[in-house]
């Protein structure tokens, strides 16, 4: 019954809360069914038009989140056909999708061909107009304006036989300008201090991956067989250039820098094999599966500065080459056992071992004084080992148990292998962790509609790698669903605790959500949807700093950071006269901080409070009201409007930069199909 | 036929509207085909042998396996009878969504699905925030992966059929997030220029993963940081607590060179720009 009633509501429910974004427009004019031509039924839609955006403000930061500029856009098509007996002569079902062509920030394009027992293709094509300004990491000096362009195609062969074959390429890339940073002192010192200088430089991003995969499946004796190899090839030929005097942001160094250039060519490989066998059975199933990826990257530097310090006129160059390596070897072998029609058992283990080597000579020759700095290469190794059982016993249609036990070994191995004078030391270090963990909950069913959830998780570790990491953690959770055909309501809740106590400080985080999602449709024409969640989160640390130039002693504080986060959404729509159909929505994001009305206390002096008080909370305010009508003028025509606003305000700012903006966005287009 | 076996045609007597596109369902293959046997073609292959069902003239209690009234367990063990063999389903019987009794048609709708290829219920975002609101809430935030805005699907970085161990943390409960090259992290299907391998790897990134620092879902940085600002997140691990290797034990804390009083020292990344892995830096400065 609760399956019946989920896929009605989700039938009812499907306009009422639609994507938050007003457009595309989802509304399809004309009869679903196709037109028939030949042997094949044909189903066609797009949606062209207009589209608009206006913004006051941060424009980085409106373009860093939504991004949506003005111009003509093909903004959504579906075109589908299929062969109505299966029997097509070159293909059974061309299934292809567009969303945002035509300059849209971001731009897909789906596509399968497929001809029963032959073959298969589905191809993947996304664009992603990347804008960031880079004030939150790096006061504005990391601004990126690049694109990237992801597609992936695979081929199976025999799509519907004992033995399958695979082939497969991907291709992803970066490019366009942004600008980096480089930290420089011009004194043949690799650790600057006080007396360094960061300067921006211009970054020609240049990045590119390509693999190829090439595999099969074998179905034989109960037995299945998935083999697959892949290619990987990447690189980097990202550069850098400063040409002209930059000051650079200490600027009380008196270090400047009138020319820069660095060439970084890395060129690698990431080959990996996969293999995977699985059987099914009534009483038991069985997977095994093991990948082996062998990743190298070889790569050089060649830097070379001009600029002044106190000192005088200074060259330096830097050159760096050499090869890094990252052998990686995973297994998995998961048993399900079936006892009993209402039991189910499942015993996984698992065994992953990642090791970091190769070679790397570090030289930074200073040409002014004929020095030069040599340091080698660092190791890090991981190995890890878990086993996980976890059963699920169902008592009747309304009462159901279940539980696990995990239990998880990692041994990290750290080698600082540096030969010049300085903080490393060249010594191994080894460090292993004991996971286990505990899961139990218990589902039932008190009335015919309701379903309540309860569980809860806990878990020990003895030596977490980092001082955020899980150590004594608990975890409980609750969730209750209420689902007529109608009207559906469910209501979560998620709480987390860790506490990382380590030699220096405590660690603790503690995560309560709150969620609640409600919608209702009472009429055909008339559905409404209302969702509400509240996110918690504090989380308090010890931390050693230096508050003044060159201090010798330390100071010890807490760092202290709590976030309230409320999200609320409510959506509506209305079909009138079964050709008009209206659609409004409102989404409201706050996060109200710890309560505070000023960032730093009035008249603070004490350095702890001067640097942590303005970034323990961050309360900002988000809003996103929408609406969107769409018209049948035809059968096979509608005329589409949308319109969404968007404020965004942070109460305190971030430094001195303020991100806020407003915008309004919309679009106005024609949808036709049939 | 097989007993019990009546054949698809005997169906579309009264189920006319389901027949009637039903050519254009996956499923359909089955039928198309010709060569399999009764109990993997067409409405029988999922439903059972449809004869007490003719005989009664319908009923839903007459057909051996009506989804609507079947319990999870036994909708999921339908289904696996022909896709238990697909590699991207290996992990289902162990997946958070089987031990929370979401199953197959919680999420598919096979005769009136929203999307034709995967035959899913509802647009996917709107189908996964059904139940994670939560996570609705956190596309909400005013820096995010683009999902809302259809670029990113969620079963880009998470596979709802359950997963396997990762490569980074302790291998406990993995959200479902799919895997990356062999058995690396997500993230770097997209973004693969912080795979590296990189001579000087930045530890955490590789021993507990790229959570450590980021919430892919929506962040108040527009980097996805965990924080809003980059060096409150440095210091939670670079405060002088000790851990492996060797400046106090390996986590460093702050050198003596880092007035955090001066805001140039607050912006960590602007010297140690290549924070994910450097080939030429210790300290990832380039």
């Amino acid at each position: 019954m609760r399956n019946r009633l989920l896929i009605g509501w989700t039938l009812v429910a499907h306009f009422a809360v639609a994507q938050q974004v007003v457009s595309p427009t989802p509304d399809q004019a004309g009869s679903l069914r196709g037109q028939n031509t030949a042997d094949y039924n044909v189903m066609d839609s797009f949606e062209t038009g207009y589209r608009f955006a206006e913004v006051a403000g941060s424009i980085g930061t409106f373009r860093s989140d939504i991004n949506y500029g003005n111009g003509i856009r093909l903004l959504n098509s579906n075109l589908t056909v299929n062969s109505r007996d299966g029997h097509g002569r070159w293909f059974d079902q061309i299934v292809l999708t567009t969303m945002g062509l035509g300059n849209d920030p971001y731009q897909s394009a789906t596509l399968r061909v497929e001809k029963n027992k032959l073959y298969r293709y589905d191809m993947l094509w996304r664009l992603d107009d990347y804008y960031s300004p880079g004030l939150p990491v790096a006061a504005g000096l990391h601004l990126m304006d690049t694109g990237r362009r992801m597609q992936d195609h695979d081929l199976t062969l025999l799509p519907q036989s004992k033995i399958q074959f695979h082939l497969g390429y991907s291709r992803n890339t970066q490019d366009g300008p942004a600008l980096s940073s480089v930290q420089l002192c011009l004194n043949g010192s690799v650790y600057c201090g006080t007396t360094g200088n960061e300067f921006p430089t211009f970054e020609n991003v240049r990045r590119e991956t390509d693999e190829y995969r090439l595999g099969g499946d074998v179905d034989l004796a109960g037995f299945k067989l998935t083999l697959m190899y892949s290619w990987v090839f990447f690189k980097d030929d990202s550069g850098y250039q400063v040409n002209g005097l930059e000051t650079g942001d200490n600027r009380s160094s008196g270090v400047t820098l009138s020319q820069f250039q660095r060439s970084e060519p890395f060129h690698g490989a990431n080959p990996y094999w996969l293999g995977n066998l699985t059987r099914s059975g009534k009483l038991l199933a069985v997977n095994g599966r093991v990948t082996h990826l062998r990743g190298t990257g070889n790569f050089f530097l060649d830097e070379n500065a001009f600029g002044v310090t106190p000192l005088g006129a200074q060259n330096q160059q830097v050159m760096v080459g050499g090869d890094a390596s990252r052998p990686q070897v995973t297994g998995d072998l998961s048993i399900s056992v079936f006892p009993a029609s209402r039991l189910t058992i499942v015993n996984n283990t698992s065994v992953n071992s990642t090791r970091i080597d190769g070679t790397s000579d570090y030289g930074q020759f200073n040409m002014a004084t004929q020095t030069a700095d040599f340091v080698s290469f660092r190791y890090l190794g991981m190995r890890t080992v878990a086993n996980a059982t976890d059963l699920h016993y169902r008592v009747n249609s309304w009462l159901s148990f279940y539980g696990g036990y995990h239990y998880s070994d990692r041994r990290i191995m750290d080698i600082e292998d540096f030969a010049v004078s300085g903080p490393f030391s060249g010594a191994a270090y080894e460090q292993s962790n004991h996971l286990q963990t505990g899961l139990a909950g218990v589902r039932f069913k008190p009335l015919k509609a309701m379903t309540v959830n309860l569980e809860s998780e806990a878990g020990r570790a003895n030596q977490p790698f980092t001082p955020v990491s899980e150590r004594n953690y608990l975890a409980l959770g609750g969730r209750l669903e209420y689902r007529l055909k109608r009207f559906t309501f469910d209501a979560a809740y998620k709480e987390n605790y860790n506490n990382n106590s380590i030699t220096f400080s405590s660690y603790s985080a503690h995560a309560r959500n709150y969620s609640a999602n409600a919608a209702w449709a009472p009429r055909d024409w008339f559905t409404l949807g209302a969702s509400y969640s509240k996110l918690h989160l504090d989380s308090l640390s010890g931390v050693v700093f230096f508050a003044s130039p060159e201090a010798v002693s330390p100071l010890t504080s807490n760092q202290v950071y709590i976030s309230n986060i409320h999200a609320a959404n409510l959506l509506a729509r209305f079909v009138l006269a079964k050709r008009v159909d209206l659609y409004v929505g409102y989404t409201i994001t706050m996060d109200t901080g710890d309560g505070r009305s000023t960032a730093t206390p009035m008249g603070a002096t004490d350095p702890a409070t001067l640097i942590f008080a303005p970034v323990q909370t961050f309360p900002l305010n988000y809003q996103t009201p929408l609406a969107r009508l769409s018209i049948r003028l035809r059968e096979k025509l509608r005329w589409n409007a949308g319109w969404q606003y968007y404020n965004y305000h942070e109460q305190f700012g971030l430094e001195s930069f303020y991100q806020g903006y407003h915008a309004n966005t919309g679009y106005t287009s024609l949808t036709w199909s049939f | 036929m097989a007993d019990g076996y009546v054949g698809s045609a005997a169906c579309k007597t009264c189920h006319a509207d389901i027949w009637f596109n039903f050519y254009k369902n996956p499923h359909y293959k089955s039928v198309a085909s010709g060569d399999q046997p009764p109990e993997l073609t067409g409405c029988e292959g999922c439903h059972g042998p449809g004869k007490a069902h003719v005989d009664a003239r319908g009923g839903k209690t007459t057909i051996p396996r009506a989804f609507s009234l079947m319990e999870p367990i036994a909708v999921l063990d339908t289904c696996l009878h022909c896709h238990a063999g697909d590699f991207q389903k290996t992990n289902i019987r162990r997946s958070q969504h089987s031990l929370a009794d979401v199953v197959c048609t919680n999420c598919h709708s096979i005769h009136k699905p929203a999307t034709p290829q995967l035959l899913l219920a509802k647009k996917q975002a709107e189908l996964c925030y059904g139940c994670h609101s939560d996570v609705r809430a956190q596309f909400s935030m005013p820096f995010k992966h683009r999902v809302n805005e259809g670029f990113v699907n969620c079963t880009d970085c998470h596979n709802p059929h359950g997963s396997f161990a990762p490569d980074a943390g302790m291998a406990e409960s993995t959200a479902m997030t799919t895997r990356a090259g062999g058995n690396q992290e997500a993230c770097l299907k997209c973004h693969a220029d912080k795979r590296g391998p990189f001579a000087y790897e930045h530890p955490p990134v590789r021993v507990e993963g790229c959570g450590v620092c980021h919430v892919p879902h929506g962040s108040t940085n527009a980097k996805l940081l965990v924080r809003p600002v980059v060096f409150t997140l440095c210091l939670r691990c670079h405060n002088g607590a000790d851990s492996l290797g060797t400046r106090n034990n390996g986590v460093p804390a702050l050198s003596n060179t880092h007035n955090m009083l001066d805001p140039r020292y607050q912006r960590c990344t602007l010297c140690h720009v290549r924070i994910h892995g450097s080939n030429s830096d210790g300290y990832f400065f380039r």
